[in-house]
């Protein structure tokens, strides 16, 4: 299995210079804008587009087909997957934390930790709930299928959300997701593992009786 | 004492399009079995059951003696793969594989890889998709040959290599099984390359096998009668294979040349090859 | 060892290799107790199936030219004149059977083949 963790870590690497190229970018911004910039969006963001490369360079080769006629092949691709999106994610959220850091330091003089990592955790929660959903997707109806899909899903839940606020009055909802607030920090990790693991084990299950 | 590297017992498996009868093969140790058919004739997809890479198959498959589904990875540590057009990532090179594959195969040997790449004039840190077609093909089987696999499967390899690149590697396929424990099978609709260093024969035509036997059986032993209406009329059905009619002439493929020269004395008994072969068999009439 | 097979002269590829090999033993080329190349490398120079040599090889240890040592190889046999003679005249029959055969064929007849034969003989 560490063979197939590498494997999509290489295929990381063969993209490098343009990932190298993104991250400075990001990290000047943070410094040019006066404004609260906040670039942990950049969190989701990277990992998605590039886990969803690695899904591509697969397909286009048909590589799910031969990583099943290699020994336990079948039965570690999608558990490397899972793993490797782990290991990129915190790779991503230390480095968007060391920038954070680094700018807010020159820029207020001051280091809130706390706040920092509060924030970092939020995004990677966020990213994994999201990761957590498109993974089966993809591996049940493929990468171009699952594209549209989740486009499609994308826009649909911004324009279901967009529908409610206008009728629903949010206020008092709000009011009870304030004192929710204070226990989000415990709750959304416990949420995001739970949603982590159904989704390894839907995938496995699809993967499993997967024909190539 | 186990004979056979690989059995393929009654296998069959449904499409929508199309069916998979009843396969029934088996290859002994040492020896090369060529696998021919058109495109789409089933070729791949019995290879794809013998590996798993489809399931949903009923019949049995052997390989070392072992059921192919009760022991997944043991039978897969000791089988070499090249899969027509499924490969690793063309983004990657072929350094990257020696270190994704020193962690999938137990018996995974560097050495005998970067050795290999070396013989095949391959360059070690360029990107898969700037190699040719014969180079990726070298490079596929160079990978398929790096863990001492006991059996080669091999779909398709020599399809988009000139003919000398094919001919170094037929040489490597013989070279494999100068190890009496190693056998190959080896799927092609280039007959040619079969027609020389192939032991057995098993044609299969839309799903089911037509013959299976040993290339000498088949090639120095069946042959194409060319003869007149009035002499095809004297032959007895029992004694044709296959015939087709032509403007001028019918031609007949018998199973036995010299028995069938001697019961008809009609001369013209031509040699076959497998390309004539398998021409007859698809569209000849019965 | 030299032997060259024709793909095209209509003789099983076995039966070149058996009748080459033979020939040599005759000729006294391949001597006595001389290990013979194995199968699997002599189909891999040869560049044909191991099953056509393992014919090949068969048919010589039949026919007593060759002795199977298990796990050893192949080796000479020591073979007696009469064996050799009696292969010889085999073969030269076959070809006067064809040279016999055309001339009927061609009604050409007893006497001009005799003579032919006797010239022949003379010009040696």
């Amino acid at each position: 299995m560490k063979g197939l963790i590498k494997k999509d870590f290489l295929l990381v690497k063969s993209n490098i210079k343009v990932l190298v190229i993104l991250f400075i970018v990001i990290g000047f911004m943070s410094f040019t804008f006066n404004g609260e910039m906040n670039i942990s969006f950049v969190l989701p963001f990277m990992s998605v587009v590039i886990m969803l490369s690695t899904f591509s360079y697969d397909a286009y080769n048909k590589w799910d087909a031969y990583v099943t006629a290699l020994p336990d092949g079948r039965k570690n691709s999608i558990k490397s997957k899972y793993i490797a999106t782990i290991i990129l994610l915190f790779m991503i959220a230390i480095g968007v934390s060391i920038i954070t850091a680094i700018s807010t330091y020159i820029k207020d003089n001051t280091l809130d930790f706390g706040a920092i990592l509060e924030m970092v955790l939020v995004m990677l929660s966020t990213t994994i709930i999201m990761q957590s959903i498109m993974y089966p997707v993809i591996y049940k109806f493929g990468l171009e299928k699952a594209r549209i899909g989740i486009f499609v899903g994308a826009f649909g839940l911004g324009f279901l959300a967009s529908l409610i606020s206008k009728y629903v009055d949010f206020k008092p909802i709000i009011q009870h997701l304030d004192m929710l607030n204070n226990y989000l920090t415990f709750i959304l990790p416990i949420v995001t593992i739970i949603l982590l693991y159904i989704s390894y084990k839907i995938s496995e299950k699809v993967y499993k009786n997967k024909e190539f | 004492m186990m004979n056979n590297i690989l059995e393929v017992k009654n296998l069959s498996k449904e499409y929508n399009d199309f069916e998979l009868k009843n396969v029934s093969f088996e290859l002994p140790k040492g020896m090369i079995l060529g696998f021919i058919g058109e495109n789409g004739a089933g070729k791949t997809t019995t290879i794809k059951s013998i590996l798993n890479i489809v399931n949903d198959y009923t019949g049995e498959i052997n390989v070392f003696g072992m059921n192919n589904r009760k022991n997944d990875k043991a039978v897969k540590e000791d089988i070499g793969i090249v899969l027509d057009d499924m490969f690793f990532p063309e983004i990657l090179n072929p350094t990257d594989i020696n270190v994704i594959m020193k962690d999938i195969y137990v018996n995974w040997d560097s050495k005998l890889y970067f050795k290999y790449l070396k013989e095949f004039s391959l360059p070690t840190n360029k990107q898969i998709k700037a190699f040719s077609k014969g180079m990726r093909k070298k490079l596929e089987i160079a990978t398929a040959l790096s863990h001492h696999p006991k059996l080669l499967i091999l779909d398709e390899p020599t399809s988009g290599l000139d003919p000398v690149a094919r001919n170094e590697v037929i040489d490597i396929f013989q070279d494999f099984i100068q190890n009496e424990e190693c056998s190959i099978l080896l799927s092609s609709h280039i007959t040619t390359d079969l027609e020389h260093i192939a032991d057995y024969i098993v044609f299969i035509n839309k799903g089911e096998i037509l013959l299976s036997k040993t290339r000498d059986e088949l090639l120095e032993e069946y042959g194409i009668v060319k003869c007149t209406e009035t002499e095809f009329k004297k032959i007895n059905d029992s004694d044709l294979i296959r015939y087709r009619k032509s403007k001028y002439e019918y031609e007949v493929l018998v199973e036995n040349k010299k028995e069938f020269n001697k019961k008809y004395s009609i001369n013209t008994i031509d040699k076959i090859t497998l390309e004539d072969l398998m021409v007859m068999m698809i569209k000849g009439v019965k | 060892m030299e032997i060259i097979i024709s793909n095209s002269s209509g003789i099983p590829i076995y039966e070149q290799i058996k009748e080459q090999i033979k020939a040599k033993i005759i000729s006294n080329e391949l001597k006595v107790n001389e290990l013979l190349p194995s199968i699997r490398s002599l189909a891999k120079d040869l560049r044909c199936s191991v099953i056509t040599t393992k014919n090949a090889y068969e048919e010589l240890v039949h026919e007593g030219y060759v002795i199977n040592v298990p796990s050893k190889g192949f080796y000479v046999a020591e073979i007696n004149d009469e064996v050799v003679r009696e292969e010889l005249l085999n073969k030269i029959e076959l070809l006067l059977d064809e040279a016999v055969r055309i001339a009927k064929l061609n009604s050409v007849d007893k006497k001009t083949i005799l003579e032919m034969i006797n010239i022949l003989y003379e010009e040696e």
